[in-house]
């Protein structure tokens, strides 16, 4: 029961989402070649390592969410608001992982005032 | 034996845990037993003498104590209709029937017990190297094979067992309650962290329980201090299954609500501290499987907890204090101790000779000594089930002739103390165990405001931050131990599966070098036991096979459980819920045959469907859709979802108006289908099918979440927020108004394909939609949800005189059919893009963007795929069953999708998927009925069968 | 290399064995205590081969024993990261059938069978094919539609399929609730006589035993690390053990196939994800059919050792980790007794994971790659070992003669970009 660090809701067993795939550019529907198109349908990385995935908080914020997770341990290193710009700076939607592991570092997230609600 | 009671019980010991003043009477193999409480089955058994309690698998050998403890592979039973029960754990009780597995005729004379005769021939894997020929002969030695299974049995009139399970979020959860997980558990509470003590055996103690006095004394005062603190809840009887991603603990609680009831505890630990002790090993030698052979933990528990002598001549083979420490304790109760070979000065066992039990130990120079007891003390095996699912690799020390955890490998919410960590005195373990519980304890405190610093809803921690300085842990000496593994005869590695160390070096010789290779070829460790006891022998006979060390040869890996668990436990109160809609009380009160269609319950018919179905063509009918997606989209962004998500256009929808629409997904493939209706200026309410409601919902958030955050839509689903019916038939306008305050219902007023929202039999806030999947004049009405029932009934006690009927979901297909509408998921599949679907009309390829546009794209310039047609078989009698191919030659060239008999035309009507060249209207093609007649069918024009013009509904 | 005429195999050729595998030999033996002589030989690796094949699975193994026994070639190393069979091949649920719903998949499946059905005889070697009969229930009238697709294509091809009804169902299996009031009630199902399990870790063994016998070289504890690719074709790979020169590799790796594609610079449509299975303590046989429901996500079938084999289908995010969660046994315990109430007493023993590398259309990958002499055997998903030794005859003839066979035709990875997909994934979401 892998912990995915909401933004939003903390962190929670990923029980809770719904893993949506590897995060993919959409090409330009208007002048995609089926090549391009089909790339991105159907191609993945898939690597054994880390990975920039979309998950979504089917039972908890319904938020899609942007996770960097490592294919192996499952380690979750950071989970930020999918379609939110990340405003420089403030690392804006960004939390770092709760995990012991991390270190005594109090306050990781990082959530400006305003940002959930958006 | 029978009809004894007490044949070996010894006289009150100091550390028992039997209840002299409560006897208990059960039956084994029928025959009446008495013992005690707190006996266990198999110690109640022991004290009435009786010595073998199963017959091996393999070759029916008799088996008795081992190890007296959970994991002993002699002491499987059934007890009632509960198989593969661990005899030696399990507390005897009144009335139960226990049964031994496996025996026939009796668990004395066992005929299959020849095999043992056999056994030159059953070497490991010798089922591999025959029965090959001839070919359908298999068959036959297999139904020999099933029979000799070695197990309990199944009852089929076993009910469906559903206990509760807990969720636990522990600040420490401590597997093991022996001294050092009771000192760690101390420690933690102490500092603050809420503490789950889970101990396997039926009693905090671990060893202690069945040491000596001043043992008992350390075990009192422990137990008092654990009491003492109520930060500490303790689980005895209980056991960690395993350890999962994110520190998630599985706990198995095997008594729940005072009786033997499995209950599963899922527990989220910020520490996870390991302290299971150690499991003592068996030792390898010709006869080492004869009842009477024993650990030394076996006889000891056997005479300190249960009072129970274990044998009365005893040869003893030690290599440690504990094995020392049997030898003490069986002098004390009368054992007479005939011989001790002591390992570590040379002292070995060469073999034991008895048929249903040992007679006699041939010991290490030559002589052969009469006894009934012989108890080896060999060394220990460290339960690492829990370390391999944190990462560890246990390592083998060749000098303490057992694995050790590799700390290095271990994450930081994970921690090991007690046996499996060092040796040393029970001070040095109860310290190291405090350090251990301490350190466990700040870590705890740190994850916890780690989580909550993480969660932006949350409360700031209310505790000072002041975190303790970390205590250090000191280091547990390793004392020295021979390295005894397989003597110098043939004996067996695996006690469940009847594996020898004779099978395993012949694995080896057959090419099967590695430990893995050589367990799979043998089965060796793959019984109920998984390795407790064998897994260090089977990796030291391996080792010496192939002439590489321990070390080399692998490692101790457990995979999860680390004890069978029943699937009633791990199911639990299965949450399978179930949708019914408002109206569901006047469905059942008339008759509705029910539907499972997803997680709804709907109304199949409620009595003939073609009736129904005919109903609503003369008449009216009612059919209750309150499945049907609903989303209500708000926001000045909605006409842009709604052009992207369908394949038409919907820049120019009045307010008023409603339309058909198709998504498709980005491959082009038909998603989903349904009508959008705009209430006002930047409120739409979508619908979507039954089943794709919770997906379209995802669907339109993802697309708004991540490729247009800009774009104000705000989508809420409002599926169960109404009740949904429609009231179809020529008759529907005059019932409806007769409900219906403030709305025209005039067909200039409120057309074809328009939506209006008003009062309905007294209720304000209904949505009304013209629109007609049936084909016929019709309205689709959402009514807030309380009211659903009292509409539905007003609306058919309005209609009485208007011939209205409820229909059901069969009628509506039948409806539809005739409508020629499609059916998402049934007349299209996971390849058919749109224009298969016959959505030519719809696509609107001049749109900049929508969902599939490239794919669609390239199938109208390439005109692939098949499509979708309206079929009709030219004998109108024969309806041929959904599935049925379309053939041409040999090849398939299409399926029906969807076929009824029209009650309306009163002849067979059909969707069909055909290949493109197929589907010419009046195209003559071949369909294959299942029992391989083929008869001729026409394709028409377009899907609609009844009223192709629509004017039905417009009317 | 030589052109192999067709795909049938030649003689089984058990003059290649050491020993002959038969009871009167395990007699013999028995009697005289004489040892068995190895079931493969461990050979020094060459420093060249003419083709090397990744991955010691059922796949990689049967396509190097076909090589040899179908086209006579022999200079063939097969690499395995860890031990023979460690992956797939031995943590699947040994489930076969052929009841597939595409022409082209239903045809590939029972050449499969076929060939499983005498495997025995072929290999020398007991690979214990119980062909008990498949249950596919119907939980629903849509479901219960597939089953009829399915069947209706089975029967074109010649494969035994039926829908029937739940009075015959529990007949064939007496512990199913059949009962309309259950909550997932079984409407019906797809019964498939052929269909059966087999012994997998012997399929492995079997293949390993008849390649080596005819020369082909089986490299355990060997990683490959690289692929060296130049001028648009293979020339060799990269192990921990040293390099080989070589101008054909084949990558039979199933769930790491991606890291192995990627070395040699291809491309595909894989994700990996845990396929989770687990095995209760054996109880006394009582279920002699394989049992799938497609609804409630699990199969099961009864070994002869008496041990239940319970499987599901793949987790729900991808990942490399074949560590098996909780959530996999509380969901399939609980669905397991769905179907038969009466096994809350039956206890798990053991459960674990494998790796599957899923496609977007739930059919495998195999054939060419845009890069010569680099060919693929994977995208096998939950159902490579089913396909075991079709895959291994195809790949050996499409390595002999440098064409694409027929019987794979459907399957190469140029689908993907002409957007012609297998039709399979109706039927495989939960393909056992």
């Amino acid at each position: 029961m892998i912990l995915l660090p909401c933004p939003w809701c903390g962190p929670r067993a990923a029980t809770e989402f719904a893993h949506i795939g590897e995060v993919s550019v959409r090409p330009d529907p208007g002048s995609a070649t089926p090549a391009q198109w089909r790339g991105y349908l159907y191609l993945r990385a898939n690597p054994c390592g880390w990975t920039s995935e979309t998950w979504y908080h089917r039972m908890g914020c319904r938020r899609f969410i942007k996770v960097e997770r490592h294919t192996e341990t499952n380690e979750v290193r950071s989970a930020t608001a999918a379609g939110v710009a990340e405003v420089p700076g403030t690392g804006a939607g960004m939390t770092e992982i709760p995990d012991a592991t991390a270190g005594a570092r109090a306050g990781g997230a990082e959530i400006p005032a305003g940002g959930p609600a958006r | 034996m029978s009809g004894q009671t007490s044949a070996m019980r010894l006289p009150p010991q100091p550390g028992e845990v039997i209840n002299r003043g409560e006897p208990v009477e059960f039956t084994w193999n029928g025959r009446p037993v008495r013992g005690y409480a707190g006996d266990t089955i198999v110690s109640a058994l022991a004290a009435a003498g009786e010595r073998v309690f199963s017959r091996s698998m393999k070759y029916h050998r008799p088996r008795g104590l081992l190890s007296a403890s959970f994991h002993d592979p002699g002491c499987m039973v059934q007890v009632g209709d509960e198989p593969n029960v661990r005899g030696a754990h399990r507390l005897a009780a009144d009335g139960i029937v226990v049964t031994s597995q496996n025996t026939w005729p009796s668990l004395r004379l066992d005929a299959k017990a020849v095999n043992g005769l056999a056994g030159r021939f059953l070497t490991a894997g010798f089922y591999y190297k025959t029965f090959m020929r001839p070919r359908f002969a298999w068959p036959a030695y297999e139904s020999v094979l099933r029979r000799f299974v070695n197990a309990g049995t199944v009852s089929p009139g076993t009910a469906h067992l559903r206990p509760e399970k807990r969720h636990a979020h522990p600040d420490v959860l401590i597997a093991g309650g022996g001294p050092a997980g009771m000192a760690a558990a101390i420690s933690a509470a102490r500092a603050g962290a809420s503490v789950l003590l889970v101990e396997e055996e039926h009693a905090l103690g671990g060893h202690l329980r069945w040491g000596s006095e001043a043992d008992l004394a350390v075990l009192a005062e422990l137990t008092g201090l654990v009491a003492a603190e109520p930060g500490i809840e303790v689980l005895t009887d209980a056991v960690a299954l395993g350890r999962y991603d994110g520190n998630a603990l599985a706990i198995l609680e095997r008594r729940h609500g005072g009786a033997e009831t499995e209950r599963l505890i899922r527990a989220r630990a910020k520490t996870l501290v390991v302290a299971p002790g150690l499991i003592e090993r068996p030792y390898v030698f010709a006869g080492n499987d004869l009842p009477g052979v024993m650990l030394s933990t076996a006889v000891r528990r056997l005479i300190n907890l249960y009072a129970v002598k274990p044998g009365q001549r005893a040869v003893v083979l030690t290599a440690n204090p504990d094995g020392d420490a049997a030898v003490a304790d069986l002098k004390r109760v009368g054992v007479e101790v005939v011989r001790v070979e002591d390992a570590r000065l040379g002292g070995d066992i060469v073999a034991a000779t008895g048929r249903a039990g040992v007679r006699a130990v041939q010991v290490a120079d030559g002589t052969s000594i009469a006894c009934d007891l012989l108890v080896t003390a060999v060394g220990w095996t460290a339960p690492t089930s829990l370390l391999n699912a944190s990462g560890d690799r246990p390592v083998y020390s060749p000098q303490a002739a057992r694995y050790f955890p590799d700390a290095a490998r271990l994450p930081e919410n994970v921690l090991v103390t007690g046996g499996i960590a060092g040796d040393g005195s029970v001070e040095e373990l109860t310290g190291h165990a405090a350090a251990v519980g301490a350190e466990a304890a700040r870590r705890a405190a740190r994850t916890a405001a780690a989580w909550i610093a993480a969660t932006p809803t949350a409360r700031p921690a209310a505790g000072t931050g002041a975190e303790e300085s970390v205590r250090p842990i000191p280091e547990l000496p390793v004392d020295a131990h021979p390295e005894l593994f397989a003597g110098r005869t043939n004996g067996f590695v695996d006690f469940s599966e009847d594996v020898s160390a004779k099978d395993l070096r012949a694995a080896v010789a057959e090419g099967f070098r590695g430990a893995e290779l050589a367990k799979r070829f043998t089965t060796a460790t793959m019984g109920p036991l998984q390795g407790k006891l064998e897994t260090v022998n089977t990796v030291a006979v391996v080792a010496a096979a192939t002439g590489a060390t321990i070390a080399e040869t692998g490692t101790t890996t457990w995979r999860p459980p680390y004890v069978p668990v029943t699937l009633a436990a791990l199911a639990g109160r299965a949450f399978e819920p179930v949708r019914y809609s408002p109206m569901q009380p006047w469905h059942d009160a008339h008759g509705a045959v029910p539907l499972v269609a997803g997680a709804w319950i709907r109304p199949d018919r409620y009595g003939d469907a073609a009736a129904e179905a005919a109903n609503v063509r003369e008449h009216v009918g009612i059919i209750d859709v309150t499945p049907i997606g609903k989303l209500d989209l708000r926001g000045p962004d909605v006409p842009k979802l709604l052009n992207l998500l369908y394949v038409n256009k919907w820049s120019k929808l009045e307010i008023g108006r409603v339309r058909y629409g198709v998504m498709c997904a980005e491959d082009g493939v038909v998603l989903d289908d349904g009508v959008t209706g705009r209430l006002g200026e930047e409120h739409y309410l979508m619908s979507t099918t039954s089943s794709g409601a919770a997906t379209i919902w995802e669907w339109a958030e993802n697309w708004l979440q991540t490729e247009h955050p800009d774009w104000r839509v705000h989508v809420t689903p409002v599926t169960t927020a109404y009740a949904s019916m429609n009231v179809a038939g020529p008759q529907a306008r005059r019932l409806i108004e007769r409900v219906t305050k403030d709305v025209d219902l005039s067909n200039e007023a409120f057309p074809y394909m328009h939506v209006r929202t008003g009062q309905i039999a007294g209720v304000d806030d209904c949505v009304l939609w013209r629109i007609g999947f049936t084909g016929e004049l019709s309205y689709e009405l959402h009514v807030p949800a309380g009211y659903g029932l009292h509409v539905w009934q007003t609306l058919l006690d309005q209609g009485a005189d208007l011939g209205i009927h409820a229909f059901g979901v069969e009628a509506q297909r039948i409806l539809r059919l005739e409508k020629g509408h499609f059916i998402v998921g049934q007349d299209t599949d996971g390849l058919t893009r749109g224009f298969s679907a016959g959505l030519d009309w719809a696509i609107k390829l001049d749109k900049d963007d929508f969902v599939g546009k490239p794919e669609l794209a390239w199938q109208a310039a390439e005109g692939s795929g098949p499509r979708l047609v309206g079929l009709q078989p030219v004998d109108p009698s024969v309806v041929p069953e959904e599935a049925s191919l379309i053939m041409e030659g040999g090849s398939i060239v299409g399926r029906i999708t969807s076929s009824r008999m029209s009650p309306t035309l009163h002849r067979s009507i059909c969707l069909a998927q055909v290949e493109a060249r197929l589907a010419g209207p009046g195209t003559e093609v071949t369909v294959r009925l299942p029992d391989g007649r083929l008869i001729a069918a026409t394709v028409m024009p377009q899907h609609a069968h009844v009223d192709p013009d629509g004017g039905r509904m417009r009317v | 290399m030589r052109t192999s005429t067709n795909g049938h195999r030649q003689s089984p050729g058990r003059s290649h064995y050491p020993a002959r595998y038969s009871a009167a030999e395990l007699f013999r033996r028995g009697l005289v205590s004489e040892a068995w002589p190895p079931a493969w030989q461990q050979q020094p690796m060459k420093g060249s081969y003419d083709v090397v094949i990744v991955g010691g699975g059922v796949h990689g193994l049967a396509a190097a024993y076909y090589l040899a026994a179908n086209h006579g070639i022999t200079d063939v190393a097969v690499l395995d990261k860890g031990y023979m069979g460690s992956g797939g091949s031995g943590r699947n649920t040994a489930i076969l059938r052929s009841n597939y719903l595409t022409p082209e998949g239903v045809r590939f499946y029972d050449r499969s069978v076929q060939l499983y059905q005498r495997l025995a005889t072929d290999l020398d070697y007991n690979v214990m094919f119980s062909q008990r009969g498949h249950l596919t229930l119907a939980h629903s009238d849509a479901s219960l539609r597939t089953m009829r697709w399915r069947a209706e294509v089975n029967k074109v091809e010649g494969v035994d399929s039926e829908v029937i009804g739940p009075a015959e169902i529990k007949q064939l299996a007496p512990f199913l609730d059949v009962s309309p009031a259950a909550r997932y009630p079984v409407m019906g199902a797809l019964w498939h006589p052929p269909g059966g399990i087999i012994r997998h870790d012997a399929v492995v063994w079997g293949y390993a035993r008849g390649a080596s016998a005819r020369g082909v070289h089986i490299h355990q504890n060997t990683e490959v690390t690289g692929i060296d690719v130049a001028g648009g074709r293979v020339r060799g790979v990269r192990t921990s053990r040293g390099d080989i020169a070589t101008p054909v590799v084949l990558n039979a790796t199933a769930g790491w196939s991606t890291l192995i594609s990627d070395m040699a610079g291809v491309t595909m449509p894989v994700m990996t994800s845990p396929l989770q299975a687990a095995v209760t303590e054996p109880v006394k046989p009582f279920l002699s059919t394989v049992i799938v429901s497609g609804t409630l996500h699990v199969y099961i079938s009864q070994t002869d050792r008496g041990e239940l084999v319970f499987g599901a289908s793949v987790d729900p995010f991808t990942s490399y980790s074949m560590r098996g969660s909780l959530e996999f046994i509380e969901g399939l315990a609980g669905h397991v007794l769905e179907l038969m109430p009466a096994l809350g007493k039956v206890r798990l023993l053991r459960q674990w994971a494998g790796l599957c590398d899923m496609t977007p259309d739930f059919s495998p990958i195999m054939g060419k790659t845009p890069v010569d002499g680099f060919l693929v055997d994977v995208g096998w998903g939950t159902y490579g070992f089913k396909a075991g030794p079709v895959s291994g005859e195809a790949m050996a003839q499409c390595i002999a003669s440098g064409q694409t066979p027929d019987i794979i035709a459907a399957f190469g990875l140029e689908r993907f970009g002409e957007g012609a997909l297998v039709g399979e994934k109706g039927a495989a979401a939960v393909g056992h």
